[in-house]
């Protein structure tokens, strides 16, 4: 068992890392490398600065408040949550002065952050088993969201384990070495991360969150990168 | 499919594979929000007319043959052999497809299904599957750019007759021409279609507002463009980027052809001379106090269908308006915006396919005939002859009882000599 824990929590995750860097930063140059369009590709009216429109368009999907408001509150939801709990991984390595500009415990947002993106993948999930985007859809924006859920579900159980029931074995300290060790290639797994009742769920997490990052550059995710320039295009 | 056939097809793909064509074929999330952004969807209802199920039958050849993926996990993406059963499938969605690009507007990222459909209109030229009738009009075209003077003595005759009726609309001072042709230095070249009905009024405009002009020797329409060749449409547009340069105009005028219209502002590159459409130039004429125009000709409302290539894809939107203004007092707007306009159905070849569209035509545009009857509007003017065509095809089918018009004929029959 624990040479399961080890090969999850430490070689596969500097795999699924180098995957996901190397990978992403492979196909965005190969793409931005490829020539450009000679004519324009732009939707009229046009509305100037066109950098700024873009950038609107790109943050604040107008389109989609337009014709599917009620997708627009979960995708709206969905991505600042997403932010929220990227800043939150980060200060799983240590402090950071900036984001204690509003004092909070790690994990911004008291487990509700979690929860909002597990209730919005599940309401991705299910729009997409009913036609016409069941029609749309391939096996990919399925798999893509049912890691997602895997993910976001075993790692808020975690947060909601020490917030909400009090199970405060596992802590914010055991997770800082652990993950610093990495960072600095010495890796080690302190006994709690990997002896304590809820340390499956850390492995769970950490396994999907892997097969997650090591898909990403190879699929519809890239849309995350490729958004702005596209959105700059039909500006103009 | 032999795999000597696959594989130039593959080659014909491969070289669509520009930065933007990338982006457009690696992002879509398949959301649905473009679902209801298509007016062949909004008006019959099948899945395969949503944009994204049209872009996903390329992007299924896409994913097999230009993704790492292909070869590894196929399936994940719904990844598709190019058989001759694609090619099946890649006509219904091209030839379904009018290229209105409403459905960009509706995309988060802004795909251009127009131009995800240029792939699988490319593959189907390779493959001699496309409309045969469509190459053999471009080539019509490209033959008579090659050997301009075995047509030139017949085309002369032929305007020559059309004189008459341009004075009929506008008397001319004596000793000028009515239709100039092959003058040197002349201001402004107007490119027409091959028809009276695209000539007579805006010769008569030409003429009031005082106009240095010389009429094109080809026509405007590019039929290259509808069938999906680059290589065609290069060499259609080529002989009049020629003959500008030729004669030295200042101005290229494009008449009422929404196709001709954007093929020629967005492909022609840098040149000396400016690309505008006919309608942008009746509209100064008006500003500059050139022609007047007699405001109460029209009874009843007025709308205006605006070409999707002209408008939504090229900037050609307040000039028609203003025009209007100064032809009617009842003008009505079909659409709260512009960029949300229905395309008329027409687009994309389908016109220009005749019968043979026809059915479909009139079932894939229902959504535009009721917006147009929502307007209660008796006139439904136009710039452009597909859709002119189109709504004349609705005007009967639907039994809407309007009256389909040109903007240009009508600013010609307006026109108050002083
Ligand atoms: C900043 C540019 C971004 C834009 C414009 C954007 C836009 C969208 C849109 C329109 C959807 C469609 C939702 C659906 O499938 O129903 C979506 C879903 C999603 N986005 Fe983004 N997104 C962006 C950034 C990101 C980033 C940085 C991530 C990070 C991983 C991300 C991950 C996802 C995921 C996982 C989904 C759900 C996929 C699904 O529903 O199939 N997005 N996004
Ligand atoms: S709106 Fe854009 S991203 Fe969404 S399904 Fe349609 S084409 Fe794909
Ligand atoms: S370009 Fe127009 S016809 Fe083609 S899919 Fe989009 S909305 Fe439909």
């Amino acid at each position: 068992m624990n040479t399961l824990y080890y090969f999850v929590l430490i070689p596969m995750v500097y795999f699924s890392f180098t995957v996901f860097f190397v990978g992403t930063g492979i196909r965005l140059v190969k793409i931005f490398r490829k020539p450009k369009q000679s004519t324009s590709l732009q939707i009229y009216p046009e509305k100037r600065p066109q950098w700024l429109w873009a950038l609107h368009d790109t943050f604040l999907f107008p389109s989609v408040r337009k014709h599917k408001p009620v997708l627009w509150i979960f995708l709206i939801l969905f991505h600042v949550c997403l932010l929220l709990l990227m800043i939150g991984h980060l200060e799983l390595f240590g402090e950071f002065r900036i984001f204690q500009i509003i004092p909070h415990e790690v994990f911004l947002g008291k487990g509700f952050v979690g929860l909002i993106l597990c209730l919005a993948v599940l309401f991705f999930l299910f729009r997409r088993f009913l036609s016409p985007v069941r029609e749309l859809s391939v096996p990919e924006d399925y798999y893509l969201l049912i890691l997602l859920f895997l993910i976001v579900l075993f790692g808020s159980q975690m947060d909601w384990a020490r917030r909400w029931y009090g199970y405060e074995e596992l802590l914010v300290e055991d997770y800082r070495t652990y993950l610093l060790s990495l960072l600095t290639l010495k890796p080690e797994l302190p006994y709690n991360v990997i002896n304590s009742g809820h340390s499956f769920m850390l492995v769970l997490h950490v396994f999907f969150a892997n097969l997650f990052l090591i898909f990403f550059p190879f699929s519809q995710s890239m849309h995350s990168f490729l958004s702005l320039p596209m959105n700059k295009l039909r500006r103009g | 499919m032999d795999p000597k056939t696959r594989e130039d097809l593959l080659k014909l793909f491969q070289g669509k594979l520009n930065e933007a064509m990338t982006f457009y074929l690696e992002t879509c999330t398949r959301c649905g929000v473009c679902i209801e952004a298509c007016h062949v969807y909004a008006s019959m209802g099948k899945v395969r007319y949503i944009a994204a199920y049209r872009q996903e039958i390329v992007r299924r050849i896409y994913k097999k043959y230009f993704k790492a993926r292909g070869n590894v996990w196929p399936s994940v993406g719904d990844a598709k052999e190019l058989n001759d059963m694609a090619l099946e499938e890649l006509y219904e969605a091209a030839y379904s497809c009018t290229g209105c690009r409403r459905c960009m507007v509706y995309c988060p990222f802004g795909i251009d299904t127009q131009m995800i459909m240029s792939i699988a209109k490319l593959l189907l030229v390779g493959a001699h599957s496309e409309p045969e009738i469509l190459t053999l009009l471009a080539d019509t075209s490209i033959e008579k750019g090659k050997s301009l003077d075995i047509f030139k003595e017949s085309f002369l005759t032929g305007i020559k007759k059309l004189e008459k009726d341009v004075v009929k609309k506008w008397k001319m001072e004596a000793g000028g021409t009515p239709i100039p042709m092959d003058v040197q230095g002349a201001d402004l070249l107007f490119v027409a279609l091959a028809g009276a009905h695209s000539i007579i009024p805006t010769a008569a405009i030409f003429n009031a507002a005082g106009e240095n002009w010389t009429l094109s020797f080809f026509e405007a329409v590019n039929f290259g463009a509808f069938v999906g060749d680059p290589g065609r449409t290069q060499l259609i547009l080529d002989r009049i980027v020629k003959e500008a340069k030729r004669l030295k105009v200042k101005e290229v005028c494009i008449c009422e052809c929404g196709t001709a219209f954007r093929v020629m502002k967005q492909l022609a590159g840098k040149q000396p001379f400016k690309v505008s459409s006919v309608t942008e130039v009746h509209a100064r004429y008006i500003k500059e106090g050139r022609i007047q125009l007699d405001r109460s000709l029209l009874n009843g409302v007025v709308t205006y269908h605006d070409p999707c290539q002209i408008a939504r894809n090229g900037d050609v939107i307040d000039a028609p308006r203003y025009i209007l203004k100064h032809l009617t007092n009842h003008f009505r707007e079909m659409s709260p915006d512009p960029k949300y306009n229905w395309c008329c159905g027409g687009g994309g070849g389908l016109v220009a396919l005749g019968e043979e569209t026809l059915d479909f035509r009139m079932k894939s545009s229902k959504v535009k005939a009721d917006q147009i009857k929502r307007t209660e509007a008796t006139t439904v003017v136009t710039a452009c002859e597909n859709c002119h065509t189109q709504l004349c095809n609705l005007n009967d089918h639907y039994q809407m009882g309007v009256d389909v018009k040109f903007l240009s004929s009508m600013v010609a029959d307006a026109l108050v000599q002083k």
